[in-house]
């Protein structure tokens, strides 16, 4: 009884984010939405026994991602009208809405069809997650860590401004002149 | 507790998500609609993993964590990017490599 009660309010809680997510003009609006529906994912994982996933996704998502996106959006801080224009905001969520349900219905169905087949309900422990990601898994797991150094470097690279480089070689330049 | 309300959550989540991928041109907020639907995917796995009682789904979801983190990043660049060339956050703008764009 309890966990339902604590399933239905942090349920509520991801879909008041997410719909706040994509529904909101004002794009920190979003990302706050957007906030509250990861934590709220993270007191599912927390609910559903994996306490490793939970704090996984309490100091990557929230801690990381989430507070990222909200200082790039503080640091842009896009006025009004260059905010996109969409007066039929609501009319498009509506139809695609309409459209994506039977995809809902297909994955829910889908989920609990294979559910049904077999089931055990056992909580997974973190000592045998943490086994697991170093003996079996431990290839892709070097894979993630070589994509994050390669996402980092290609960050830097894409939201670099390519003028200051030159400017500063060329004044390196000039100044080494005037000294020789 | 049955795990089927939890599936109903991740169908919901991740078709919230896809509906604010197509209805949308702010570039964040396709942004955290990419995020969202991947983090449905991650409940997901996360759930399979408690009912059929085997930790590799828990791990699969951990390194998805990881792949959301470098998506974020890159995604995150090019929103700066894209707006330091353009002065706009709108999907719409994203044109100068169709042929003959007006705005390029």
């Amino acid at each position: 009884m309890l966990e339902i009660s604590i399933f239905t309010i942090l349920a509520l809680f991801m879909l008041a984010g997410s719909i706040a997510m994509i529904s909101n003009r004002q794009t920190l609006f979003s990302a706050f939405g957007f906030l509250v529906a990861m934590i709220g994912l993270a007191g599912m994982f927390a609910l559903l026994d994996s306490r490793f996933l939970a704090i996984a996704q309490i100091m990557v998502s929230v801690g990381a991602v989430v507070v990222l996106s909200m200082l790039t959006i503080l640091t842009i801080n896009a006025k009004n009208e260059n905010l996109p224009h969409e007066p039929h905001k609501y009319k498009w969520i509506f139809f695609s809405s309409i459209l994506v349900l039977p995809v809902t219905l297909l994955i829910y169905k889908s989920t609990t069809a294979l559910y049904q087949s077999f089931s055990t309900m056992e909580a997974v422990s973190s000592k045998v997650v943490g086994k697991l990601l170093f003996s079996e898994w431990v290839l892709p797991f070097e894979i993630v860590s070589i994509l994050l150094l390669t996402a980092m470097v290609g960050a830097i690279v894409i939201a670099r401004k390519e003028t200051t480089t030159k400017e500063t070689t060329k004044n390196d330049l000039m100044r080494s002149e005037e000294n020789s | 507790m049955t795990p089927e309300l939890f599936f109903l959550l991740a169908s919901v989540l991740f078709s919230i998500g896809l509906v604010g991928l197509v209805s949308r041109k702010n570039l964040f907020v396709l942004y955290m609609s990419i995020e969202l639907m991947l983090s449905a995917v991650n409940l997901l796995l996360a759930t399979f993993s408690k009912v059929l009682n085997d930790a590799n789904g828990s791990v699969i979801a951990l390194l998805i964590i990881a792949v959301i983190a470098a998506e974020a990043v890159l995604f995150l660049a090019m929103i700066v990017h894209i707006y330091r060339t353009s002065r706009s956050v709108d999907s719409d703008h994203l044109n100068k490599l169709r042929e003959g764009a007006e705005n390029a």
